[in-house]
């Protein structure tokens, strides 16, 4: 399903300050609400941490997929940010974190769309091929590009 | 090419769920392997593993952290790892699945015709899934009703006719209670099957009224389709603001679907199907010999042809259907007709035991209980192992039997139970010359199989 493009180019972080998973939920929460997807980036950002507290969105691989379904969101959308140093997420195998992605899907709609766009989102992170080339990508245009297909689940269900 | 597949799960049942299924995918590919992979995350179930993926596959891959259902995989080599070992180490998975002696699934015979039942169920079309869902609940209700009014005939066929026997009160809740059950419980639940949960009010309401305006079965198969899609279509279309959500599926739905449903009944479609529910039954009652014979053949050659598919439980459904028009004979054809191809095939093992293997005449035996007991589909891996001798065969067994059951002038009141019903008094009318029908059916099948079927090697 093209179209629904979920990573816009002015969703992209490709040098994060950050350090810290607290200070990269902050940063890329920021930059959905500045691109007008949130009502509130402080209401976002308590129910993202609500999905935080039960387990560690730190996947492995260097990967962090935090994500939450809120009434704060108004439009589907994932933010991605870059940090090569790296950032400390409490992740399942204990490495720092390269790649984050912070996924917003409003409450209201597809009851399973935040897991559908996991699901898509997992499936290509997989492949270490595709999570080097996020990692060397120069151009936020780039990144958005090479996550085109993950939209697909978001309609799905 | 060998064919693997594999189930994932991981206990949150999000992200490492559906990347061990893209490694395992992946990892296939580079061995040049074909692999299907069952996800079992917190979306629920995907790409589901059926009985002919399980039946077809060299091994399984369990990449799961937590409990999968594995029953299913019975007599098959099975490779267990985490989830993380499937991610990281995706392509020695395949290697070891690949190692595995494949082995052919230990199933039973009676096991074999379940699971070739519910893989058919899979990958029948929308329409007739629907119509089957309606007909799979409805028939137990029948067989119940059936068998009931068929135990009042015990003390004669007349009997219930006396108010306050015990013969009248099992002829009220045989033919009362459970066969006004019938009509309204198919549309209801080809209604669920489409709509899921909102159909069941409109589909059920939709139903009664095809039987209370005498438009029976035909009538109730339109009011679950329409039920079905008129609930399905405003589910889908109205859409309220949060407050009110709750009243949706107790109020607005359920109502606003059993109106245009219940009107379109009574205003629009109840007439002429009734109209054309009394010109079947007039024409069946009133056909010549020749034309019941005609339609014997048909019925009985529709049973056989697919063996408890869809072309079987049309003439099924229609049989049934006519038991609510007092239409008895159909029934006794298609019951008969059902009856002969397991029957048949269990004959001619026996007849030419030098034709079939070991395995096939142990099989033989269970076509033989499950004849008797009116489940065709005890053929199914007969005809699945040589379709293009064994299907003519029981085709024309069966039609033969149909045709004479038709020209017997044979009835049956009750849709179900094979020779057990034929216990019951008064349950079968010509009960005599109705065995004969399905004996020379049986027979001729058995004779067509023993002749058509080369020696085994």
């Amino acid at each position: 399903m093209e179209g629904l493009r979920l990573v816009t180019p002015d969703l992209v972080h490709l040098d994060m300050r950050a350090d810290d998973r607290k200070g990269a939920i902050e940063e890329l929460s920021r930059l959905l609400g500045e691109a007008h997807c949130l009502t509130d980036t402080v209401t976002f950002m308590r129910d993202v941490w609500a999905r935080e507290n039960l387990s560690t969105t730190g996947i492995g691989f260097g990967v962090a997929i935090p994500h939450a379904k809120s009434t704060a969101v108004l439009r589907p959308a994932v933010a991605f940010g870059r940090s090569v140093p790296g950032i400390e997420w409490d992740s399942l195998d204990g490495q720092p974190v390269h790649l984050a992605f912070l996924i917003a899907v409003p409450a209201e709609g597809a009851e399973n769309a935040h897991l559908g766009i996991l699901a898509a989102l997992s499936r290509k992170l997989v492949h270490a091929d595709f999570r080097r080339q996020l990692m060397e990508v120069r151009d936020k245009a780039e990144v958005s590009a090479a996550l085109s297909g993950i939209g697909a689940g978001a309609n799905d269900v | 090419m060998k064919k693997l597949i594999a189930v994932t799960s991981c206990p949150t049942g999000i992200a490492h769920t559906y990347m061990a299924a893209e490694a395992l995918v992946e990892a296939a590919r580079k061995a040049d392997v074909s692999i299907k992979v069952e996800t079992r995350g917190s979306i629920g179930v995907e790409n589901e593993l059926t009985a002919g993926d399980i039946a077809e596959a060299h091994a399984v891959i369990l990449a799961t952290d937590t409990q999968v259902p594995a029953e299913r995989f019975a007599g098959k080599p099975v490779v267990r790892a985490s989830v993380g070992e499937a991610i990281k180490d995706a392509g020695r998975l395949i290697e070891q699945a690949l190692q595995e002696k494949g082995s052919a699934p230990k199933m039973d015979f009676v096991q074999q015709v379940q699971e070739e039942k519910s893989r058919r169920r899979a990958e029948v079309p929308g329409f007739y899934k629907h119509l089957m869902t309606g007909v799979s609940y409805m028939i137990p209700i029948v067989v119940a009703g059936g068998i009931t009014i068929a135990l009042s005939f015990v003390f004669g066929i007349y009997a219930f006719k006396q108010p306050g026997t015990l013969a009248a009160q099992l002829m009220t809740i045989g033919g009362s209670a459970a066969f006004g059950l019938m009509v309204p419980v198919l549309a209801g639940f080809i209604a669920f099957s489409i709509a899921d949960r909102p159909g069941l009010a409109p589909g059920l309401i939709g139903g009664m009224l095809a039987s209370l305006t005498g438009a029976g079965f035909l009538g109730g198969i339109i009011a679950g389709f329409l039920a079905g899609y008129v609930a399905k279509a405003l589910n889908d279309r109205i859409q309220l603001p949060a407050t009110l959500r709750g009243l949706k599926p107790v109020l607005i739905i359920p109502l606003l679907s059993t109106l245009i449903v219940g009107l379109l009944m009574v205003y629009v479609i109840g007439v002429p199907v009734k109209d054309i529910m009394d010109g079947l039954k007039n024409w069946l009652v009133g056909m010549n010999k020749g034309s019941s014979i005609v339609l014997g053949l048909i019925l009985g050659a529709m049973m056989a042809f697919d063996m408890g598919g869809p072309v079987n439980k049309t003439a099924y459904t229609f049989a049934v259907g006519l038991l609510g028009s007092n239409v008895f004979g159909p029934m006794a054809a298609v019951m008969a007709a059902g009856m002969t191809p397991p029957l048949g095939l269990a004959l001619a093992t026996a007849l030419a035991p030098k034709k079939f293997d070991v395995a096939e005449k142990e099989a033989g035996k269970a076509a033989a209980v499950l004849g008797i007991s009116f489940i065709t589909e005890g053929a199914i891996p007969f005809a699945a192992a040589d379709p293009f001798r064994v299907i003519p065969s029981i085709m024309v067994g069966s039609a033969i039997t149909g045709a004479l059951s038709m020209a017997f002038g044979a009835t049956l009141r009750a849709p179900h139970g094979g020779i057990f019903v034929m216990a019951i008094p008064n349950a079968v009318g010509h009960l005599g010359l109705y065995a004969l029908a399905i004996a020379v059916g049986t027979v001729i099948t058995a004779s067509l199989i023993s002749f058509l079927k080369p020696g085994i090697r």
